[in-house]
């Protein structure tokens, strides 16, 4: 299913080149394709190039680089031909497609007022990241998440991109929405900004997020939090990768409200969380109870460590 | 006897081929009338529904009326299974509904090269520029509207005259 997912990805002209790369779906990681730049994929943690007849090499083939008519094929073709539908997302930099892959862009910007993006021209470097629906990766820490009376705590996700912390929030939802043998199921509301987390298509969630999951797909996470705690009265809120300081207004805001939260950041220590200057004080004022951080180790993703709203290590 | 059936006969062949007449351009505005109405709904559902263009096929394949129903339901699907380019797929099964139309070979065209516009990455500009091809066909519509009326008057006057004209040659 999932290599076929990731043929999908290609329009038909460029799927054999991909045959090879699809068949270790479960371990690619990234496609990153460059114009006149050999192909490269990212595979349990290891970088190989693609040559022109799809065989991965462990050093740059000679030539084999992609077109710009290629790439410009692929991204109207990841776009289903709408790419005034993907507008918004080409502006922030990537587009979520079906499965929530998330697609980052790069290319010469178009400027308008104040400095302001308005779109993005000659796409020429695209990087795909492969999403990874792992049931149960959150199996170890949900002892964690729960009090002795089957309260779930406000707990926050620290961890560099790339390390599963978005894998890690989803299967985190699964179980809180299934119910665990910690505590029953419950009516869990996600602000699903960039698609990543359900990747919703068509307003379906495309992974498993539980039974008693709401999404609201495609929505800032600001405006996105309070009409979920107004419309869905949601008993656990779940945010992806805070970054800003309305953010955490709006998180500070949902807590006032009386549900719980769950939310990610980028970061690989606590220490650098508290850094944030509009971490600090959310950190100071203890709206989290629990703090789980993700490291890279050797290529692989691990737990570091889980912490209590102190800073110790649980 | 046989002679005023006979003439009778005549005369409303001649009518009923007149009708006929009549009935295609009548036919070719409803068709017209029915692309604008399509063309409007694309651009909406670009605008306001961000809808991809698979979806907006969708969504017509309930909406529209026959023949377009059913071009656009095979798009649609067309799209979802075998995922080929779109314009290719869009002729293919423009040619094959619209040929079952009273249109014009210019008006095909219009909806047949409909995909040619897209690639524009704002929907404003996108469904902008849908709007010239509408443009056209509410053009070619109003024309034909507005000579229905004498038009179809002529043709009426005139299969009458060459029945009778037919009968008198004959008697």
């Amino acid at each position: 299913m999932r290599q076929e997912e990731i043929m999908h990805m290609f329009p038909q002209s460029m799927r054999g080149k991909w045959k090879k790369v699809a068949q270790m779906a479960d371990r690619l990681q990234e496609i990153r394709l460059r114009v006149n730049a050999p192909a490269a994929v990212l595979i349990d943690g290891r970088e190989w190039f693609v040559d022109e007849h799809g065989s991965l090499l462990d050093r740059p083939p000679d030539g084999g680089g992609s077109e710009p008519e290629e790439l410009e094929e692929l991204l109207k073709h990841l776009c289903q031909y709408s790419l005034y539908a993907f507008a918004d997302e080409i502006r922030q930099g990537f587009i979520t497609i079906q499965g929530g892959h998330r697609v980052g862009l790069a290319g010469q910007v178009i400027l308008e007022e104040k400095n302001r993006i308005r779109n993005l021209k000659y796409i020429r470097y695209l990087n795909i990241r492969i999403a990874h629906e792992i049931k149960g990766v959150s199996d170890g820490v949900l002892a964690y998440l729960y009090d002795r009376h089957g309260k779930v705590y406000n707990t926050l996700l620290v961890s560099p991109p790339g390390c599963g912390k978005t894998t890690m929030l989803r299967d985190i939802i699964r179980h809180l929405s299934n119910g665990t043998l910690y505590g029953p199921g419950m009516n869990v509301s996600v602000v699903d900004e960039r698609s990543e987390i359900a990747g919703s298509y068509m307003g379906i969630a495309q992974n498993d997020v539980g039974i008693r999951t709401d999404i609201l797909d495609g929505c800032p996470k600001q405006e996105g939090m309070m009409m979920l705690i107004r419309a869905m009265a949601p008993q656990v809120l779940a945010v992806d990768e805070l970054g800003s300081e309305e953010d955490v207004r709006a998180l500070q805001m949902a807590s006032g409200c009386g549900c719980r939260l769950l939310a990610t950041i980028h970061g690989s220590s606590l220490d650098e969380i508290r850094g944030k200057k509009y971490m600090c004080h959310i950190i100071a004022e203890k709206l989290f109870e629990r703090y789980l951080v993700l490291t890279r180790k050797k290529g692989s993703c691990e737990i570091e460590g889980i912490y209590d709203k102190d800073g110790l290590r649980c | 006897m046989l002679k005023a059936v006979g003439g009778f006969l005549i005369l409303a062949g001649c009518i009923g081929f007149g009708g006929n007449r009549i009935r295609e351009e009548q036919s070719r505005i409803r068709h017209l009338q029915e692309l604008i109405r399509i063309i409007r709904r694309i651009q909406n559902e670009m605008v306001y529904g961000k809808h991809t263009l698979p979806e907006i096929c969708q969504i017509l394949s309930v909406s529209s009326q026959a023949p377009y129903q059913e071009a656009f339901d095979t798009i649609y699907r067309r799209m979802r299974q075998e995922e080929t380019c779109l314009d290719r797929i869009w002729e293919q099964e423009m040619t094959q509904s619209l040929r079952r139309t009273r249109l014009r070979e210019e008006e095909r065209e219009i909806l047949r090269n409909l995909p040619r516009q897209m690639g524009i990455r704002e929907e404003k500009y996108q469904a902008e520029s849908i709007g010239q091809s509408m443009d056209l066909l509410v053009r070619k519509c109003r024309q034909a509207e507005e000579s229905y009326e004498n038009q179809s008057r002529v043709i009426f006057s005139l299969s009458i005259l060459t029945g009778v004209f037919l009968i008198i040659l004959l008697l």
